[in-house]
């Protein structure tokens, strides 16, 4: 009888040690510490919300990049608004990170792991609106005045006509060339503002033959550079919802633009991401660069080109000033926010154009290098300021104005499967096949991914 | 009467024990293992957004599907090329490299043996990204070949779906050999060395050894190092993902990579017919082993 009772007891300690270990790892959610000490922590944490009606959680991605811009937000609101106002930084490894929360959240029906608010990329965000409704609230009537934004950018976080979002950073596209590499083939930037694809196919032909450096490069897996040509023709790769691929005749001569541009070698196609960053960019292999301008602080690594670059507007199939947007992100309130109040005024107030905006904008701008699509915050002298890095030339008031030219076309949840498919036609182009045939291939895969 | 008034015989009682011994380790793979795979198999009837699944109408749409998704069947074809090519390499490797290090009057035994297995110690992202740099255009290997004047120019091995391909091979055998040279070294062991003296006292030479002896009773060892495989490359994942990325143009993606694409990997998360292909592997998986038994047995 002795033994069982000790057995019994021993069982008992076991199962609720094992209980205990349970709940203690989501107990500790209630830490308040400032939102700088927060970021100071490289790994990722986990989500959630906060209880303490002064303190708001958010989720996002870039310690170089978006988390310092919210510390900038945080800053200001405290010392303006309200004193006792904490950001509770959670850090994710990358954007991705958060996609996956919302998924797993959404699936198990329990949104008690989301942070209140959440950064969240432009191109994903209708389709896990679509997806997952109730993971999500809408700000329609928080206080912003909409027209201050870039209406392109805006077409993204509002779904239906209803605002989610509040704008962050902006994707505008710019081009980047090495002033004096294209010297050295007695160019100046001037030659290429406002020049059809083949003038520059052209010039890239002289660059490379010179210096032998590309004028021009993408990572050949996505389907990014065709979607800013598009965008800059304002055209779309989807038409009423369904993929305008072949039939689209704009396409059809920007893929065959590309297609010439890397067969010439003025295009360097490289394998992943990481080769374009770091081998293609950082690696010095090239004279020009074409993306969203969120590509600038990879640019800058290379300290010794410093001064060297310059950067302008697009080159277009017409010869007109080309102007796109490639990625970028928005802030979103969560379903599991338990202070909306408190979110939307802070949100409103910083980066939605309120009192704080400009003062947010500056620093965001100055520490992560983010550039606002909030039209008014291109007026401040921290925008106007010459960036030595590109020949003291104020280029941040270039891009947002740059910003107001760009045209909106029609977006899809299927963006980003749709540039894979495209990029993996031209791969395949490049390598032989016929361009109608691939790109027949492409609209098939993407119909059927679809379920069309 | 004691025993009525206890209600249980002596043997009902051992019995009783032994199922409370075996119940929370049976009640734990229910609910960890077998109760997500029910619920797996479910939901690969399923279809729409995760929130809100619906039963497929048809309710085999998934599995319909499959069928004409050119990416999956090019995905199959892909783990398939990999697994009839690297295999049997990596096994005859394996079992040559075992035998060697099998010697008796070998020095250093256990260094070369660390040295072999050392690779399976690598985690498998690493030993991808360790590779991928290898073979970059500007990377080692291209510079050493250049150097030597075996190519004019930098060659993009990474970016050609053939090189991509026996990259990828390359990289799983020596990831893996030393791996299966460990369960060969271990069925060596069991192999008497008297046999092979008698096989020698016979005149029989290395190679006739090698095929009349060694292989014939290794035989079970063989079925089970290729069993392991076939089921290790069908899940091929992390390969695909780092070294390559499934590109280009989706020439190397593996099924495991695809179907992953389809929950996490690109945004869309389409439950429903993840779990439908994940289905399809295991079957596939299902029917190779038996097949490998059958083939393999020797009972009559």
């Amino acid at each position: 009888m002795k033994k069982k009772l000790i057995a019994l007891l021993l069982t008992g300690v076991i199962v609720f040690s094992l209980a205990a270990c349970g709940s203690s790892s989501s107990s500790s959610e209630g830490d308040t510490s400032a939102a700088s000490e927060e970021a100071a922590d490289d790994g990722s944490e986990s989500m959630g919300s906060s209880d303490d009606e002064n303190t708001l959680t958010i989720a996002a991605w870039d310690a170089s990049f978006n988390i310092p811009a919210l510390e900038a937000a945080a800053e200001v609101y405290k010392a303006n608004v309200n004193p006792d106002f904490v950001l509770d930084l959670r850090e994710q490894s990358e954007a991705s990170d958060i996609e996956t929360a919302i998924t797993t959240a959404a699936s198990a029906g329990n949104y008690d792991t989301l942070t209140d608010i959440v950064l969240f990329q432009d191109h994903y965000i209708e389709s896990y609106v679509s997806d997952y409704p109730d993971a999500w609230l809408s700000i329609d009537d928080i206080d912003i005045n909409w027209d201050d934004f870039q209406s392109e950018k805006l077409t993204y976080s509002t779904i239906d006509g209803v605002h989610y979002g509040v704008p962050m950073d902006s994707g505008t596209v710019i081009c980047a060339y090495r002033v004096d590499l294209l010297e050295e083939c007695g160019y100046t930037i001037d030659d290429l503002i406002g020049i059809t694809w083949d003038e520059f196919t052209e010039i890239g032909k002289v660059v490379k033959e010179t210096t032998g450096k590309y004028l021009m490069c993408i990572n050949g897996d996505s389907g990014d550079l065709v979607y800013m040509m598009l965008q800059a023709e304002g055209v779309s790769q989807f038409q009423d919802g369904a993929p305008y691929i072949t039939e689209n005749e704009t396409l059809k001569e920007i893929v065959q633009t590309i297609v010439d541009m890397a067969n010439e070698g003025v295009l360097l196609l490289t394998n992943s991401w990481s080769d374009y960053t770091d081998t293609a960019i950082q690696g010095d292999q090239v004279a020009g660069v074409m993306n969203g301008n969120w590509i600038i602080p990879t640019i800058e690594k290379v300290e010794a080109n410093s001064g060297l670059w310059e950067i302008t507007t697009m080159p277009t199939l017409t010869g007109a000033e080309g102007y796109a947007a490639n990625g970028g992100s928005a802030l979103y309130i969560t379903a599991n926010c338990s202070n909306v109040d408190l979110a939307k005024d802070f949100l409103a107030y910083t980066f939605g154009g309120g009192e704080g905006a400009i003062d947010t904008y500056d620093v965001a701008l100055t520490d992560g290098g983010v550039i606002s699509t909030y039209t008014p915050a291109g007026e401040s002298d921290v925008y106007n300021q010459g960036v030595a890095y590109f020949n003291d030339t104020a280029i941040y008031a270039d891009i947002v104005e740059y910003g107001t030219h760009v045209q909106t076309i029609e977006q899809n949840p299927y963006h980003y499967s749709c540039g894979t498919q495209i990029a993996a036609a031209i791969v395949n182009i490049i390598n032989g096949s016929d361009l109608d045939a691939a790109l027949q291939d492409a609209e098939d895969q993407l119909n059927f991914e679809m379920g069309n | 009467m004691e025993n009525k008034k206890k209600g249980m015989t002596l043997q009902q009682k051992q019995s009783m024990s032994g199922w409370i011994f075996l119940a929370p380790a049976t009640i734990l793979i229910a609910i960890m293992s077998f109760w997500p795979m029910i619920s797996a198999f479910m939901t690969s009837f399923k279809t729409g957004s995760s929130a809100n699944m619906q039963w497929a109408e048809p309710l085999w749409y998934n599995y319909a599907r499959m069928f004409k998704d050119k990416l999956f069947i090019r995905s199959v074809g892909n783990t398939f090329l990999y697994l009839i090519i690297q295999v049997p390499i990596m096994l005859i490797l394996a079992i040559l490299l075992a035998q060697l290090l099998n010697n008796k009057d070998l020095k250093l035994k256990g260094f070369f043996r660390t040295c072999v297995f050392l690779p399976c110690a690598t985690a498998l992202v690493s030993y991808s990204l360790i590779f991928k740099s290898l073979f970059a255009t500007e990377g080692l290997i291209n510079s050493i070949l250049v150097n030597l004047g075996i190519l004019q120019e930098n060659y993009n091995f990474l970016g050609t779906s053939a090189s991509a391909k026996a990259v990828i091979i390359i990289a799983l055998i020596w990831r893996w050999t030393g791996y299966n040279m460990v369960f060969y070294l271990a069925g060596l062991q069991n192999i008497e060395y008297s046999v092979y003296e008698a096989a020698k006292i016979d005149g029989a030479n290395g190679w006739q050894t090698f095929w009349g002896i060694t292989v014939p009773l290794l035989r079970p060892t063989i079925i089970m190092t290729f069993i392991m495989s076939i089921n290790g490359t069908l899940q091929l994942f992390d390969e695909s993902v780092n070294l390559t990325n499934g590109g280009p143009a989706n020439s190397t993606i593996s099924m495991s990579h695809y179907i992953y694409n389809n929950t996490f990997g690109t945004g869309v998360a389409n439950f429903g017919y993840a779990t439908a292909m994940s289905f399809c592997v295991f079957i596939m998986v299902g029917i190779l082993a038996l097949i490998n038994m059958r083939v393999g047995d020797t009972r009559d």
